[in-house]
């Protein structure tokens, strides 16, 4: 609490009280809306031993849906964009991208081994977590931008996609570098076999992994869809997966209620992880939001886009990571990493991460 | 009826490296094997991660002559106990069609 504390000293002398009070208002606006307001009571209902559980295969099935709902509508997006520009405006943004996704891993491994003075291991497998991104925080940031009636620009589930693998693979290369080493004399030690390094597995689980055959796939179908096909046919799947946004921001309220669920379980776990990882999960996505914000700006994104990019790009995965980094680096805590990501970074971003990374990129000046 | 015996060897852990263990286990002589998805609850639980984010726990079950069980299970104990939660133990069986489960 106190790093905090500390942390939030340098932002008072930036803004002004004018531009505090827009933030705790953007916060409002947030925070007292259906979508955080069910996590929150999902973590209450953990909390007091409430009787709320939502059963595993609905859960999978909401998660089926939204993927596929965001990389349909992506698609769609995108072939409009195509139609009107060519690639024109979507290559700075996805090269932006890659560029962050490279760079993630590296900045919080930097931070967690050497500020924080984790092993490498550990500290891998967290920044492994970081360097990936969150589809459900971008589902909620788009809902968000798109209450603020600024939407995001069409193509930012392609940057989703885009996202993320090369945080992941990234992370994994510099810990299974580094603590091959440790390995090899451990096993020279214990006069065992030293054990194989499962990282292309790992790897090709990544990007075969649900999230991304299922957006990326849905992307490239609702791609084709719209270019090739009869707008009287197309209506149909463009209804249901659109709705008017009615179903995905419904389901999403279910989607979050099991997050906050699981969350305020992993609630526990906060003391066992120490005061840094808890400002590292607060702090780090700041700092990754702004820059992505930033360069989003530069990349030519509009006002949601700059928004809705720093949240993606400050998330960190919960669903693609956790495995990867159990196959490769599983001398890694994995409780640190998790409770990071699910209960300190997600509900951050959910309530207060995305209002200030509005805010962020309206002071950048994007509009 | 004639009955053969032989050892069941099972692995209780986490379910992401089941399935190497199950393939790991038939290259040193398993003829087949089951997976099942299970619950509970243990000493290193904390290292569990919760059904949501895709991590669980399984079982494998291997049926398999005396000298095959042991190479799986020194196997298992080298290359898993340290790092991960993951339990095993060798139980004596009675099956039916025993020349299933041995290797010519």
């Amino acid at each position: 609490m106190t790093t905090l504390l500390l942390a939030a000293i340098p932002l008072w002398g930036i803004l002004s009280t004018e531009q505090f009070t827009r933030i705790l208002e953007s916060l409002e606006r947030n925070l007292l809306t259906p979508i955080p307001l069910c996590f929150v009571l999902g973590i209450v209902c953990t909390r007091i031993h409430g009787g709320i559980k939502i059963p595993k295969e609905l859960y999978y099935s909401i998660a089926i849906f939204l993927l596929m709902s965001i990389g349909f509508m992506g698609g769609h997006e995108l072939a409009h964009e195509y139609e009107a520009h060519g690639v024109s405006t979507i290559w700075k943004p996805a090269l932006a991208t890659l560029f962050l996704g490279c760079l993630t891993p590296i900045t919080s491994y930097v931070v967690l081994r050497y500020v924080g003075g984790l092993s490498i291991a550990d500290s891998a497998g967290i920044a492994a977590h970081y360097g990936s991104t969150s589809a459900v925080t971008y589902a909620v940031a788009n809902s968000f931008v798109e209450q603020t009636q600024h939407p995001a620009n069409s193509f930012l589930p392609t940057l989703v996609t885009i996202l993320e693998c090369p945080g992941i693979a990234i992370a994994l290369l510099i810990g299974a570098a580094l603590s091959a080493r440790e390995r090899a004399a451990k096993a020279a030690q214990t006069g065992r076999p030293a054990k194989e390094s499962k990282l292309g597995e790992a790897l090709y689980e990544v990007i075969t992994g649900q999230s991304i055959m299922l957006m990326a796939g849905l992307l490239a179908i609702g791609f084709i869809s719209t270019m090739f096909m009869d707008p009287k046919g197309f209506q149909p799947f463009y209804d249901f997966f659109q709705s008017k946004g009615m179903l995905f921001r419904g389901v999403l309220c279910i989607f979050l209620l099991e997050m906050g669920l699981v969350a305020g379980e992993k609630l526990g776990d906060l003391l066992k992880v120490g005061p840094f990882l808890v400002a590292f999960g607060v702090l780090m996505p700041l700092a990754h939001g702004f820059l992505a914000a930033y360069l989003g700006h530069l990349a030519g994104l509009n006002l949601g886009g700059c928004t809705v990019f720093a949240a993606i790009v400050s998330s960190a995965s919960y669903i693609a990571a956790p495995p990867a980094v159990r196959l490769t680096l599983p001398e890694a805590n994995p409780t640190l990493s998790i409770t990071a990501a699910l209960a300190i970074t997600f509900p951050f971003n959910i309530a207060f991460g995305i209002p200030i990374y509005y805010e962020m990129a309206k002071w950048i000046g994007a509009q | 009826m004639q009955l053969y015996p032989l050892k069941l060897v099972t692995v209780v852990g986490e379910s992401v490296i089941m399935e190497d263990i199950a393939e790991e286990g038939a290259k040193l002589g398993a003829t087949g094997y089951t997976i099942t998805e299970v619950n509970g609850h243990g000493s290193r639980s904390a290292r569990n991660v919760a059904s949501t984010t895709g991590a669980r726990t399984a079982k494998v079950e291997f049926v398999v002559p005396g000298d095959v069980a042991v190479k799986i299970l020194t196997h298992i104990s080298h290359q898993y106990f340290d790092d991960y939660a993951v339990i095993a133990w060798l139980s004596d069986v009675q099956v039916v069609r025993g020349q299933q489960y041995v290797r010519d």
